[in-house]
């Protein structure tokens, strides 16, 4: 055992921490080292020393300082409540009771009776105006055409047509010019 | 002799969370001493340290309900009177640096003045106690704050480790080289 490792176990050593074989190597280290065995005394000496140190206390005033810090306190947190509430609600609360109310009112007239809703109307014919309506006789049923027989129907042929001589069609009665004096 | 006394730290705590404010003056009174002592040895400022003491407590006042019972009552206290002791101190060693050469006569340490005159025994105890004081404030932070708390304050070095929060071994290898630096500290002073 050298000098630093010895050190390194000085602690222990005294609060009896080291395993039986660490403390012979230690005693035996101090048997060869008397300089080894004054440390020891003086790490003991410093240990007790600061034990015995007086403890220190706080003043008279500390309890009224603290007290006074405390009102404090609980005063600034009052204050803040305080400003952050209206009528005894905070934003939280009063945002949470305005959805509320208007989630029960949109609820409400969803499941409002039909029976309430028409009451408000004025009919526009009576019962008895609308059975006086003359009774108009059916009309005959035609039957549907569908895209093939209209087709065969038409006396035109669609796919008959000639590329080659493009139709000519005559607009002139149908455009009139600015300033044209034509009949 | 109140009720308070038959309570633990953990048991008076779960109280003042629940709104019972006897909790905390007991609370308070059980600390305060014990955590001044603390401060004090640390940072050698009276003055200074009884207004750590009172940061401590307001903050348990004010932050009580973030205690949880996962660690002993007096871990939680000593780490926030601590972590304001290393504060204050970087703030002063910042304020040193910066106004040393505008400091006047007013501006000494505060020390509490001595209210008897002191017999040969007394004057020789106070002798002793600023020259371990002395020994103290010359370790550095890491040692300084272990080493109070082990033969000091009388902590376990399971507490301490939690504390500082470093592993057992580090502290206890740190209180070690503390004692040693100590020891040569006021073999010097002699």
């Amino acid at each position: 055992m050298d000098r630093y490792q010895f050190e390194d176990l000085i602690s222990d050593y005294i609060e009896n921490n080291l395993s039986m074989s660490q403390r012979k190597q230690v005693e035996a280290y101090l048997e060869e080292n008397p300089e080894a065995k004054h440390q020891i005394k003086s790490v003991k000496q410093a240990m007790a020393s600061m034990k015995s140190m007086p403890g220190i206390s706080t003043s008279a005033e500390f309890m009224n300082n603290l007290n006074r810090r405390i009102t404090s306190e609980k005063e600034a947190k009052s204050v803040v409540k305080s400003t952050r509430s209206f009528a005894g609600y905070t934003p939280l609360m009063a945002s949470l009771s305005a959805v509320v109310v208007i989630a029960v009112v949109m609820l409400g007239l969803e499941f409002m009776p039909e029976s309430s809703n028409q009451a408000t109307f004025t009919p526009a014919m009576t019962e008895q105006q609308i059975n006086d309506l003359p009774v108009l006789p059916p009309k005959p049923v035609l039957p549907l055409k569908t895209n093939d027989s209209m087709l065969a129907e038409s006396e035109e042929d669609s796919t008959n047509y000639d590329e080659d001589t493009p139709v000519k069609r005559n607009f002139d009665d149908k455009i009139q010019l600015v300033g044209d004096k034509r009949p | 002799m109140t009720d308070e006394f038959s309570y633990s730290d953990e048991e008076l705590i779960a109280r003042f969370q629940d709104g019972n404010e006897q909790a905390y003056v007991e609370l308070v009174n059980r600390y305060r001493n014990r955590l001044m002592t603390f401060v004090y040895r640390f940072v050698n400022d009276m003055e200074k340290a009884e207004d750590i003491v009172q940061d401590t407590l307001m903050k348990l006042y004010t932050h009580g309900h973030y205690y949880r019972n996962i660690a002993k009552f007096s871990t939680w206290i000593y780490t926030i009177a601590g972590n304001f002791a290393k504060t204050e101190l970087r703030r002063k060693k910042r304020h040193k640096v910066t106004n040393l050469s505008q400091m006047g006569f007013d501006d000494r340490e505060y020390q509490l003045p001595s209210v008897e005159p002191e017999t040969g025994e007394t004057a020789q105890g106070h002798f002793a106690e600023k020259k371990i004081q002395m020994a103290i404030q010359e370790l550095p932070l890491h040692f300084r704050t272990v080493v109070i708390l082990r033969d000091i304050q009388e902590l376990s070095y399971e507490e301490i480790s939690k504390i500082v929060d470093v592993p057992l071994g580090t502290v206890k290898s740190r209180i070690n080289r503390a004692r040693l630096q100590l020891q040569q500290s006021l073999k010097e002073f002699k």
